[in-house]
């Protein structure tokens, strides 16, 4: 099958006024969640930035002499288009332990190369305009695994979340937990508590956290719902229909519950139990990379792809 | 000689900066100019370039699919085809109706030695024409709901399935209705916030007594432009392996074959 691939065109870049060098860029918004490290954007990912210059004067020499308002988009890298960016994308964060085994390092590096792999995609998605961010942290069949791996993903779980409150407050970033939360630690559940009711007013950006979470245990759990509704008088018996069971999924916590992008990581072409009901007509896009070397330019690869399919909704 | 007044001074020297100053916007406005030019030659170049290489990848998988066809390339020879025992196929609903189309996949799919297939289709098209499907490819038998797996597996010819939408969502919807009569037959056993009331084992019963419960494919192939699966019933779906194949319209067994080699070298963890 042959390919055609469409970047838009690059903007022209206004002339500039008659002091070019005075201009100072403005980024719009970046978080400070990353270490100093900066890492090196790969000539396709640079980005450009647009900025116009209103001007008041009326020409000539005059126009050095007023002040100039200036407007600065948020940045986009080249190729994608504001309109067509995904509300909602879902990621399937595969591949922590292999990366580790690849480098000869404990399986506990694996997985905080993956946070921080995280927290690189969250910056990117709050600055490229994506609204939710759906991330499976740990599948119900990952009880499964040895203790001492479970224990290690626990600890991650509650350093991660201490660790980034402030964050998400200051970038106005609300937390949403999914999943089967009555079999984490205790102490865990308290904190994932108070992190939701911290964050529940925050309305930039929504990171949605699946732990202990399964496909068809949600589907469950909104039946299980409706039929506590049912036994109330609020439902009656044989009313049940799709509509009823989607407001009760754990994921109606969003204002956009759907994923339109799923993404995979490690090159594994399965959904294996994430969203079972809610990824009907999600477009699919299987990243060869492991998760923690999943970075901006795969993830603008990922946003690429999805930008030039056509998307049928079922029709 | 006149002495220069100051506002005669001024003027002069106002004239004079004049003089310097147009020169100098001139020259901005024109390595403006070109730079933008420099700018879209080589985003043009780039553009070039990309699409350069996605044209000699689509080649080199369009060879590949000929020689897997011809059976000219050895790693495809040898499938371990017995690894597959539930095939899907999901069709977009615009080509459901290329009827010759999916009796020859599903020719190319029977000699490969697949036992049971389902056929997918959003809107139910090729449920519609399911009579004409197996008249016209008669090496199949209907999928009957009442067949256990392992009898479905020990059949000697192909076992097709056609599902649509009715049997997936809506399926799940009907099926929560007779999770519910029971458990209010039952008096509401169990009825705390946090109990379990349901399992997931007993949501697949009631599918299967609804009529939707076939079995969980090891492999779909989605046929259409878009890249997902169109809401083929999600709860077979939890370990399926996903492949993207294309437009019906330009289907090739060697594409099918690649497929189908890609499953067989897959290993999954299921979680643990």
């Amino acid at each position: 099958m042959l390919f055609s691939l469409h970047f838009s065109p690059p903007p022209v870049i206004a002339p500039l006024p008659f002091k070019p060098l005075s201009h100072v860029p403005h980024y719009h918004h970046t978080l400070n969640m990353l270490p100093s490290t900066h890492v090196l954007k790969p000539p396709l990912c640079s980005t450009m930035e647009h900025f116009t210059l209103n001007h008041h004067g009326k020409g000539g020499g005059e126009e050095e002499e007023e002040e100039e308002e200036e407007e600065v988009d948020q940045t986009l890298p080249l190729g994608l288009r504001r309109e067509a960016m995904p509300r909602h994308v879902a990621v399937i964060m595969d591949g922590n332990r292999r990366w580790a085994r690849s480098r000869d390092l404990p399986v506990r590096s694996g997985y905080e190369a993956g946070a921080r792999s995280l927290r690189t995609i969250v910056e990117l998605c709050c600055k490229w305009g994506i609204k939710v961010l759906s991330v499976f942290a740990f599948s119900s069949d990952n009880w499964f695994r040895p203790k001492v791996e479970v224990e290690l993903l626990m600890s991650l779980f509650e350093r991660g979340m201490q660790e980034d409150t402030s964050i998400f407050l200051r970038e106005n970033i609300r937390i949403s937990v999914i999943g089967d939360l009555a079999k984490l630690p205790e102490a865990l559940q308290e904190l994932i508590l108070n992190l939701e009711e911290t964050t529940k007013n925050n309305t930039h950006f929504q990171l949605i956290v699946a732990v202990s979470y399964s496909g068809q245990y949600d589907v469950v759990q909104a039946c299980q719902r409706l039929a506590l509704k049912a036994k109330h008088g609020l439902v009656e018996p044989g009313d049940i229909d799709t509509s009823l069971i989607e407001q009760e999924l754990e994921t109606n916590c969003s204002e956009f519950p759907h994923p339109d992008l799923l993404i995979r990581t490690s090159g594994e072409f399965r959904i294996s139990n994430f969203m079972l009901w809610q990824l009907a007509y999600t477009e699919l896009f299987f990243a060869q990379s492991l998760w923690p070397d999943f970075g901006e330019a795969e993830l603008l690869k990922a946003l690429l792809a999805f930008q030039q399919r056509r998307r049928r909704y079922g029709g | 000689m006149k002495s220069l007044t100051p506002p005669l001074l001024r003027c002069l020297c106002l004239n004079r900066s004049m003089d310097f100053i147009r020169p100098k916007r001139m020259l901005y406005f024109w390595i403006d100019k070109i730079r933008n030019v420099l700018l879209r030659l080589s985003w043009h170049l780039v553009h070039s370039i990309i699409n350069l290489c996605y044209f000699t990848t689509g080649m080199v998988h369009a060879l590949e699919s000929h020689l897997i066809s011809r059976g000219l390339l050895r790693k495809y020879k040898s499938l371990h085809i017995s690894k597959i025992r539930y095939l899907a196929i999901v069709i977009e609903s615009e080509d459901a109706c290329r009827t010759s189309n999916v009796i020859e996949l599903l020719q190319w799919l029977a000699a490969l030695g697949i036992k049971h297939v389902s056929l997918y289709d959003n809107e139910g098209l090729l449920k519609k024409s399911k009579d004409i499907i197996l008249e016209k490819f008669d090496g199949a038998v209907l999928f009957q709901d009442t067949h256990e797996n392992n009898v479905l597996l020990d059949q000697p010819r192909m076992t097709l399935e056609f599902v649509s939408f009715y049997d997936g969502k809506e399926a799940v919807a009907r099926a929560a209705n007779v999770l519910l009569m029971k458990y209010i037959k039952s008096g509401g056993i169990g009825s705390n916030q946090g109990e379990q009331i349901f399992t997931e084992s007993q949501m697949s019963e009631a599918l299967k007594t609804v009529g939707s419960g076939g079995p969980e494919p090891d492999l779909l192939l989605i046929y259409g432009p878009a890249r997902c699966h169109l809401g083929f019933p999600a709860w077979r779906m939890r370990y399926t392996e996903i492949q993207h194949m294309g437009p019906l319209t330009c289907m090739t067994y060697g594409s099918l074959i690649k497929a189908i080699y890609r499953f067989t070298t897959v290993r999954q963890n299921y979680g643990k």
